[in-house]
């Protein structure tokens, strides 16, 4: 059984929502920062177990206003990636606003926090600076070195086809 | 409708229609923009075609999409899509227009505009890190200060009761160097929370008229007798139109000149040392003041002159002659402060010179000496003014540490004028008022069970006038600025920081004493 699912990538300008897909999608990555306008997709299969998932996956231009999202690139997603840079304090600040809204206007649709960019700090004080700030994550990547892409994609797909099923 | 006439609509070669199947196969395109054969899947095309599959299960008709990007034939492209769904057909109907050379403008534009606001992120996230270390090490200096004092306040006074005691010359000698050792301690001590003080902008320059010539005289003597000790000349030359009475921070304005002229004491071991003071302006107001510090010593090469302004910065050959390396740092924070700047010329082996200017106010009263000049640095014990025997003020000390309650016993003991009593903390000092009557209380502000801020709020708000309006001095080694105002706010009157400087101490016990007293027959 093949299945195709949409899957958004939101978050701040800057973190490194294109840097994952592209890592995952092409495992290549590059230093320059590139802005994204307007929304750019791309898609990968993805197997589990014995099931075939065909991510379509949205990468949107990043605003640190998620009420300015426009309702067409988010509608039919079946899953939302909300990605963070874990050098820059204020692009997770308004982690828990940003997650309101996501939730009330789709709700039931999972959205999994994901801290980007974990090369650049210490991961203990970066946890530690979370949990004062009471933000739960999902994973902690780095699209550099590709730490925790493809386990986040895989982990995503797996629940998509469970959900499906 | 076909799609030639639709087409129609549009008059250039930006614009496309396609129809697509609920099986999202192309049934028609025009092919103005991209090539799509006919019966292809559009979503081999792009992966965006997928969400026609949502359109067709939406109730709502029609849908727009702006700036897709699509890379076609090597090259990305900005395109608008515009959907409409077609009931009676199950078609879908996708208008797309080209957008690249709108959006490429909005690219441009927003990329200088985020590249911009991420650096400001960084810069500022660097500068929270900062802020937080500082204040980190601000207050590990203060505690750190604040533990250190406590020691040395009793190995001070200590040396002072061992110096006047019986002792050998040799043994006097000893007492000298331990207590050159400990000021040299107190030193740096004051020098680093100065740092921080600065750093945090705490610090602030406290302007009051004072008498500049008899400051300077001071500060020449010492100096003249250091150099002399060190075989050195020591030449000074002060402008004869420099007003006796200026406006300015005495304090500071020492201790730029202090750190100034030890430097030059350490780094030179033959020939001179200069103090020049001058002034070029006759200004009644305001005046600049430049002084000039110039030794023969051992200079700095060039290529490290501005590094000798860090903090903790000894320049390798510079270490060996002592000092914590925080002074130059301390002037050149100072001076900046105090709205001038601080030059330094110099030439390795051949001597440097430090000079900067500072705009001081200039004191209408020129003639008058300030009051309390002419009283005695040292207060004599009633006993010994009036020449007969007085009834000694009683005083009332609160101190939880047994080393420093015995060193005020002896101070107390050796002074003779006042008869001292101890309470180990903050409860102990108000039970001691309410039962015997006190002149003056004496109080360390960091006690077990009640400390000195508690125990003289409740004072302050005794119901007994007696208690309440008792002079109290603070001895601490607590030294921030915050610290002080608490203080204040708490009703204490007098603030003295340990090592307790012993001179201070019964000024302020006298001055405190005659202040209440002079208040009582007032109010009697």
């Amino acid at each position: 059984m093949s299945v195709s699912k949409k899957i958004v990538l939101l978050g701040h300008f800057g973190v490194g929502k294109s840097s994952l897909l592209r890592r995952f999608v092409e495992n290549t990555f590059s230093e320059n920062y590139m802005v994204t306008i307007g929304v750019h997709i791309m898609k990968k299969e993805v197997a589990v177990e014995n099931d075939a998932v065909t991510l379509i996956i949205w990468d949107v231009e990043g605003t640190d206003d998620f009420t300015k999202y426009r309702s067409s690139y988010l509608m039919g997603a079946s899953s939302f990636i909300y990605v963070f840079d874990a050098t820059r304090a204020i692009t997770y600040s308004d982690l828990k606003y940003n997650l309101n809204h996501i939730n009330e206007k789709f709700r039931g649709i999972p959205v999994h926090v994901v801290g980007n960019k974990v090369d650049l700090v210490d991961e203990n004080d970066l946890l530690k600076e979370l949990e004062a700030q009471e933000i739960k994550h999902s994973y902690l990547s780095s699209a550099k070195t590709g730490k925790n892409v493809e386990l986040l994609f895989q982990d995503i797909a797996a629940q998509l086809v469970t959900h499906a099923q | 409708m076909h799609n030639k006439d639709v087409s129609k609509q549009f008059l250039d070669n930006r614009h496309q229609l396609v129809t697509v199947s609920s099986e999202l196969k192309v049934v028609e395109s025009d092919n103005v923009i991209f090539y799509l054969d006919k019966g292809s899947d559009i979503t081999e095309f792009h992966p965006f075609f997928y969400t026609l599959t949502t359109i067709f299960d939406e109730l709502e008709t029609s849908h727009r999409f702006f700036c897709i990007q699509i890379e076609f034939l090597g090259k990305r492209r900005y395109i608008d899509i515009q959907t409409k769904k077609s009931i009676e057909n199950q078609e879908v109907y996708v208008f797309i227009e080209d957008m690249t050379e709108h959006y490429k403008n909005v690219h441009q534009i927003k990329q200088v505009r985020n590249e911009s606001i991420i650096q400001f992120n960084v810069v500022q996230e660097l500068n929270n890190q900062l802020e937080v270390q500082r204040g980190f090490k601000n207050k590990f200096l203060a505690n750190v200060s604040h533990e250190i004092r406590t020691p040395l306040n009793s190995i001070k006074g200590f040396l002072n009761v061992l110096k006047v005691s019986e002792v050998s010359k040799e043994q006097l000698d000893i007492i000298n160097i331990v207590q050159d050792s400990s000021d040299t301690l107190v030193t740096i001590l004051d020098d680093l929370l100065d740092i921080s003080k600065i750093e945090a902008g705490r610090l602030e320059i406290k302007n009051r008229r004072f008498d500049f010539k008899s400051f300077i005289d001071v500060l020449r003597k010492t100096y003249a007798l250091r150099a002399q000790e060190k075989r050195l000349d020591f030449d000074f030359e002060i402008g004869e139109n420099i007003p006796n009475f200026l406006v300015g921070d005495r304090l500071r304005i020492n201790q730029i000149l202090i750190n100034l002229l030890e430097n030059a004491l350490r780094y030179t071991h033959q020939g001179s040392i200069k103090l020049n003071i001058s002034t070029s302006s006759r200004n009644l107001r305001r005046i600049p003041i430049t002084f000039e510090i110039i030794d023969t010593g051992i200079g700095i090469a060039p290529e490290n002159l501005e590094r000798i302004f860090e903090s903790f910065t000894q320049l390798e050959k510079r270490g060996l002659f002592g000092g914590s390396g925080l002074g130059l740092s301390i002037v050149k924070q100072l001076t900046g402060l105090m709205e001038s700047e601080l030059e330094v010329k110099s030439v390795e082996g051949e001597g440097s010179s430090f000079n900067f200017t500072l705009t001081l106010g200039v004191s209408h009263d020129q003639k008058s000496k300030i009051e309390r000049d002419s009283v005695p640095l040292i207060a004599l014990p009633d006993k010994e003014i009036k020449g007969k025997k007085k009834k000694k003020k009683r005083i009332l000390y609160g101190e939880d540490i047994e080393v420093n309650q015995l060193l005020m016993t002896k101070l107390m003991a050796d002074h003779g004028g006042y008869s001292l009593d101890i309470a180990k903390n903050g409860e102990w000092v108000i039970e001691y008022l309410e039962r015997y009557p006190y002149d003056l209380l004496l109080l360390d502000l960091t006690m077990p069970v009640m400390d000195g801020f508690d125990a003289a709020t409740v004072i302050r708000n005794h119901s007994n006038k007696q208690i309440r309006k008792i002079p109290i001095i603070a001895l601490t080694a607590r030294t921030t600025q915050e610290e002080k105002e608490l203080a204040k706010e708490a009703g204490i009157n007098a603030f003295l920081i340990k090592p307790l400087d012993q001179k201070a101490l019964f000024e302020t016990i006298d001055r405190l004493l005659n202040r209440y007293k002079k208040k009582k027959q007032e109010e009697d």
